[in-house]
């Protein structure tokens, strides 16, 4: 039978000694989508990949990955073969070049694609002779990445691989992440990040202290948790008043603006033709909530650039 | 295979590309083996200082006849450089003036006034003994060929000069030697002068050798420090290069993640212990290459590997290259990892006869080396690549098989290819 699922995790649980990383998640990762894993560090994250990845024994619960049961070692082994892996701050041999560390990895994977293909597909051309020691923190996850797919795989998993990364790098680590999917390739990304969760993830699942706190495609999380729209106004003061004194929603004025949260697009036309009638001059445009929203509405708390909750 | 073949080369190629790496794998051998070899491993004869204090001159304030004999005779056994003293020189003042701390220690030998004088009173007491006895022993041997009449004359002489010689005073040269104790030499020092002096004193009396000593080669080949040195440098620095460097690499490697990265692709866990292996192998294949055309180059030794001694080699890289893997599976921290391989590492190269026989050691250490791998490995080299005598070598391919089985099968069990 021809299954649509890469990834199926019931019940799985992971207890170190009292502490539970992991408690009773489950979810489905469908092939040749990017499944987003939200959380902030100590969320359970990197335990749940490195089980999926047969890296670690699950205390309990049952763990498929394109069919396989990463606990078993036999089945384990014939899994390495269909995925690949970038791991958080990836390391490589530090002497070796871009070229000879990705050469390694394909003819650990018995050369099926060549390190040139790899170098072309994260655009390390430039670099394919410098000596891995020598590169940038963005470069070497663009190393990673490679790596990741020298063994032509079905299923990639990120583990947080833009985590510390320059704004540029990140956004160039994205661009190769949104060409795996155009490849048809399953990626599972861990990451802390929202934006990253929001722009590339097709299904988000957000976990926290260990259990799974939202699931969904990132338009259901933010109808669902987002808060709806807002409509954002600017204008004079007389315009900040009126917004604050006679609509019936509840206006935040941040800085020289107005945020007047919305659920129908009625509503905002209401409030527009309310100003235009009182002859006021303004300016406005349409926000919509996000990942970020979601996670402060479910979790009570933010993500810092660090991962931390705040 | 090609999979560990493939990491085994990229663990070289990151290695040799060390600049440490380099310098403690070859140069650093290298380095030793030239100071040492330099050191130790000339043809030139040791010569000793001695300070000679001559107090026995004559009226016109030259040295005497026998004092000058005997410096001479010191002078001759070419152990000595003899640097003579003003004669009217106190002694330990003398000594003072001359210590100098990054020079050798003052040996002083001192020949009293009067000494000439002494010995040859000493001597012919001597000289008339050794008559005495010789007359007897010919009176008894051939008393059947000489006449009674000249018997009974011989005797009587005989006591004449047993009395005479009773009546002479027993007097003797005697010498002093004045030597810091805490000089290594001493007894070597000591030695010489008392086979010179006894040389001297039998001269003096109208001796002849009787007993000579002769000294010859039992091999057909001349071995020199260099040959003892160049197996156990081999030895000890494949052995550190396993100890420190694997345990080092294996424990870099899971603090950075690229142990976990390895293991998630196919590599299986005997296949990056034999990468280990074979990469450790060829470096010591290396090594002992350098060495030995070093050896030859700059020592004129000639050592050429054989079946055995390569055999010996790929033991010795299994054995401590496991050791290696036992050490990195069972420690995290780097900077552990290494002060650990160190302590490991070097009292093993220093006890094991590496660097010097185990013969001049005390017994208890020379206890403690028989119980070190690298003392099997050094052993076991010198015979084979050095003696060209492998048969010897049998206990140490046994001992070291037998380890190098164990090792790898406590780095197979340390090693975690798995999280729990």
């Amino acid at each position: 039978m021809i299954t649509m699922l890469a990834i199926e995790v019931s019940e799985l649980v992971k207890k170190y000694g009292e502490v539970v990383a992991v408690n009773r998640i489950s979810f489905k990762v469908f092939k040749g989508k990017v499944f987003g894993f939200l959380g902030p560090n100590g969320a359970g994250k990197t335990t749940t990949v490195e089980i999926l990845e047969g890296l670690r024994q699950p205390t309990s619960g049952s763990v498929k990955v394109l069919g396989y049961n990463p606990s078993r070692p036999e089945e384990a082994s014939k899994l390495k073969w269909k995925i690949g892996i970038l791991p958080q701050d990836f390391n490589a041999l530090d002497r070796l070049t871009v070229k000879e560390n990705i050469n390694l990895f394909c003819a650990l994977y018995g050369n099926r694609i060549s390190a040139e293909e790899l170098i072309k597909l994260v655009d390390l051309g430039d670099y394919k002779k410098v000596r891995f020691y020598k590169l940038s923190g963005g470069l070497k996850q663009r190393v990673g990445l490679a790596v990741a797919m020298a063994g032509d795989p079905e299923l990639v998993f990120l583990d947080e691989p833009t985590s510390g990364l320059d704004p540029r790098s990140r956004r160039e680590t994205w661009k190769i992440i949104e060409g795996l999917k155009e490849l048809g390739k399953t990626v599972f990304l861990t990451t802390h990040y929202m934006d990253e969760a929001e722009n590339l993830s097709d299904e988000i699942t957000i976990i926290n202290k260990g259990e799974i706190v939202a699931h969904g495609t990132p338009e259901e999380l933010i109808e669902n948790y987002g808060g709806g729209k807002r409509l954002i106004i600017r204008g004079d003061g007389e315009v900040l008043n009126v917004l604050l004194g006679e609509t019936g929603e509840k206006p935040v004025k941040v800085g020289g603006e107005v945020r007047v949260p919305f659920n129908k697009p009625s509503e905002a036309v209401k409030i527009l033709e309310m100003l235009s009638l009182k002859g006021l001059n303004y300016d406005f445009e349409v926000e919509k909530g996000s990942i970020e929203d979601v996670f402060l509405k479910l979790v009570g708390a933010k993500i810092t650039e660090e991962g931390e909750l705040k | 295979m090609k999979r560990t073949l493939t990491l085994c080369k990229a663990l070289i190629i990151n290695w040799v590309r060390s600049k440490s790496g380099m310098f403690f794998s070859f140069l650093f051998p290298l380095l030793l083996l030239l100071v040492f070899g330099s050191v130790f491993g000339g043809s030139q004869q040791v010569r000793y200082s001695l300070h000679v204090l001559n107090r026995d001159l004559d009226s016109s304030g030259n040295p005497t006849n026998l004092s000058e004999a005997l410096i001479e005779a010191l002078n001759s056994t070419k152990s000595f450089n003899l640097v003579l003293a003003p004669s009217n020189v106190e002694p330990l003042e003398y000594i003072r003036n001359n210590t100098n701390p990054f020079s050798s220690n003052v040996r002083l030998l001192i020949i009293p006034e009067g000494f000439q004088e002494r010995v040859i009173r000493g001597s012919f007491k001597g000289q008339i003994g050794v008559m005495i006895t010789f007359m007897e022993y010919s009176l008894k041997s051939l008393s059947g060929n000489i006449s009674s009449k000249n018997k009974t004359q011989i005797r009587k002489g005989l006591e004449e000069m047993k009395s005479v010689n009773q009546s002479l005073p027993d007097v003797k040269g005697e010498l002093t030697l004045l030597v810091d104790p805490s000089d290594p030499n001493n007894n070597i020092i000591k030695g010489i002068i008392y086979s010179v002096v006894n040389a001297f004193s039998f001269k003096l009396i109208g001796g002849k050798e009787v007993v000579t000593l002769k000294t010859g080669n039992y091999t057909v080949k001349t071995y020199t420090p260099v040959d003892y040195y160049l197996p156990g440098y081999i030895a000890a620095f494949i052995m550190t290069n396993g100890v420190m460097g694997v345990t080092s690499l294996t424990t870099d490697f899971k603090r950075r993640g690229i142990l976990k990265r390895l293991i998630t692709t196919p590599l299986t866990k005997m296949e990056w212990i034999l990468a280990n292996i074979f990469s450790q192998t060829i470096l010591a294949i290396l090594l002992t290459l350098v060495m030995v055309f070093f050896a030859w180059a700059v020592f004129k030794v000639t050592a050429l590997p054989g079946f055995y001694s390569w055999i010996l080699i790929f033991i010795g890289s299994i054995l401590f290259s496991g050791l290696g893997m036992v050490l990195g599976g069972l420690i995290k921290d780097v900077e552990a990892a290494s002060a650990i391989g160190n302590a490991i590492a070097f009292p093993m190269m220093f006890l094991s006869g590496s660097f010097w026989p185990l013969e001049i050691m005390p017994t208890y250490m020379q206890l403690i080396a028989k119980v070190l791998p690298l003392t099997y490995f050094s052993e076991g080299l010198r015979f084979t690549l050095i003696l060209g005598y492998p048969q010897g070598a049998l206990l140490d391919f046994v001992v070291m098989g037998c380890l190098a089985a164990i090792f790898i099968f406590l780095a197979s069990a340390v090693t975690c290819w798995r999280e729990k």
